[in-house]
């Protein structure tokens, strides 16, 4: 039977007109946990961004004891150089670690400092970043090591705040979806009830099934759509207004270091849609199963 | 056209509607199923729409056995059996044209057919220039004439009418009555289920009684209680009599 495409438009426009109060609370809340869904996708990608970029940049520092020999101080050396992970070191003399701590610490920290007092230091890039712990162990405790310090402790703080957020963001958000799609559920109940004369009426003229079924059908799936149009909208907004806070000339920030691809945001925004569509299709689909009779 | 074969039908509270029916109805026959309120007539009509399986025997349908016939097909039969109920159920929102095209819309004709076949069925049942109006606004004849040109629209095989004339009084009953007729002059099978004696008594066609979910009586020409003329009609002289 060829589906009459027009009927089937004019119907469902006719549904969600009759229940629009219904239609804009089920197509909100679906925006409103789909931006959700998407700000944590966001988050998601970001974090594995700026966790990229603090790898790429892991330092491993070896401290020398100002009081170290210089055959130790050169052992270290010459055995930093030989490992096969390490891609790059550096020695920096007393006096160069002298002059930078000068330009990092406070007066009153510094004055305590002199060239003697201050450790020469190795500073090496390793091949690959989880090599920084091979080096740690390696040297922590050598003789002539002061100590040997790698960023570890940030970068794990500062993945455990983004997972953490993570969670809480897709936790909300799944609770929201869950309410979205009984919302639409709800919805198609409603326009069931309200259609119940038309549906027999049908019934009895010989439409099939699914004929019966496509306008409540398609009503579930664009309210998920819109909704979902809706959050892709505010994904966009929100990776906008960060792009437009991540200073470039900064790059140290943590916001520049998480900025997305225009095809991650996109991408991102696609999975929106997509949830959307499938929400509005599954709640559509269960009211009919459950209450249209046909 | 419609036969039932040694069919019984029970409701789940135990009671028989529909005892051992077995009844033929030829293609373009014009058919009473009268008696009492519970006899089994309106489950009879429910089991022809297939609304209703039989607990025994089988039915068939413009050909077709339909107890057995997979749900996905039961649209289709639905397209050759127009029918029409004692509260008309038409669309209050829709207009009287809108109600008709519904029943073709529906099932996915063009819109050139809804176009062409409305105003013809509306011309047929009298109501072309009422085609713009709300049920609402029509009296309880008119509604049903809608109804019956909804059922008729997509030229069935075969109409069935549940208590057409219940909510009517007797004039408005006869031009529905004439309006039937005339539908069955074209071919189509009717069967009506009523108690209206007054109306089955003036049309003197094929009576079909039930009682308490039994076949009493089968009568060609017949009328609505014992014919005073002929006397109770076994149901073995209806076919020399029919013919």
């Amino acid at each position: 039977m060829p589906l009459s495409a027009d009927y089937i438009a004019r119907e469902t426009a006719t549904n969600l007109w009759r229940n629009r109060l219904m239609t804009i609370a089920a197509v909100l809340t679906v925006a409103v946990s789909l931006a959700l869904v998407g700000a944590a996708l966001l988050l998601k990608q970001g974090a594995a961004n700026a966790e990229n970029y603090w790898q790429r940049g892991t330092q491993v520092t070896v401290w020398m004891k100002a009081s170290s020999s210089p055959s130790e101080s050169h052992a270290v050396g010459s055995e930093l150089k030989q490992l096969p992970y390490v891609h790059a070191c550096s020695y920096h003399s007393q006096l160069a670690d002298y002059r930078e701590a000068k330009t990092l610490l406070s007066p009153g920290e510094f004055q305590a400092l002199t060239v003697k007092t201050t450790p020469a230091s190795y500073r090496c890039t390793p091949n690959q970043p989880q090599y920084a712990q091979a080096v740690y162990n390696r040297f922590n405790g050598q003789p002539g090591v002061l100590k040997v310090s790698a960023p570890f402790s940030q970068i794990h703080t500062m993945e455990e705040t983004i997972t953490v957020l993570q969670w809480v963001f897709l936790s909300v958000a799944l609770v929201l979806l869950l309410s979205a799609g009984v919302l639409i559920l709800n919805t198609i109940r409603m326009a069931i009830f309200a259609r119940r004369r038309e549906v027999s009426v049908m019934k009895l003229v010989g439409a099939t099934n699914w004929f019966i079924r496509l306008p409540f059908m398609s009503e579930g799936l664009i309210q998920g759509l819109i909704g979902s149009i809706v959050a892709a909208a505010v994904v966009f907004g929100l990776h906008a207004l960060l792009n437009s806070l991540a200073n470039p000339n900064n790059p140290g920030t943590v916001l520049y270091q998480m900025r997305l691809s225009g095809w991650e945001l996109f991408g991102t925004d696609f999975v929106v849609v997509l949830i959307g569509v499938l929400i509005g299709s599954v709640g559509s689909a269960m009211a009919i199963r459950r209450f249209l009779d046909v | 056209m419609i036969r039932f074969d040694n069919v019984t039908k029970a409701y789940k509270n135990g009671t028989v509607a529909v005892r051992n029916v077995s009844l033929d109805i030829q293609k373009g026959e014009f058919v009473f199923l009268v008696g009492p309120s519970g006899s089994g007539k309106t489950t009879c009509i429910r089991m022809l729409l297939r609304e209703e399986l039989p607990d025994r025997g089988r039915i068939w349908v413009a050909g077709r056995e339909i107890i057995h016939m997979p749900k996905w097909r039961v649209p289709y039969l639905r397209r050759n059996v127009g029918c029409v109920f004692q509260d008309f159920r038409l669309l209050p929102n829709k207009t009287v044209f809108q109600n008709v095209a519904f029943a073709l819309e529906v099932i996915g004709r063009p819109k050139s057919v809804v176009e062409s076949q409305v105003p013809q069925v509306l011309d047929l049942v009298g109501l072309s220039k009422k085609r713009d109006n709300l049920p609402s606004e029509l009296s309880g004849g008119e509604q049903q004439r809608v109804a019956v040109a909804r059922a008729f629209v997509n030229r069935p095989l075969i109409l069935l009418a549940d208590e057409p004339t219940g909510n009517l009084d007797p004039g408005t009953s006869q031009g529905i009555m004439r309006l039937l007729d005339r539908i069955n002059r074209t071919g189509t099978t009717v069967v009506v289920a009523t108690h209206d004696a007054a109306l089955v008594d003036w049309m003197r066609r094929r009576v079909v009684e039930l009682d308490q979910g039994t076949i009493v009586r089968d009568q060609a020409r017949g009328v609505y209680g014992i014919d005073a003329n002929t006397g109770p009609v076994p149901r073995t002289e209806v076919g020399a009599r029919r013919s």
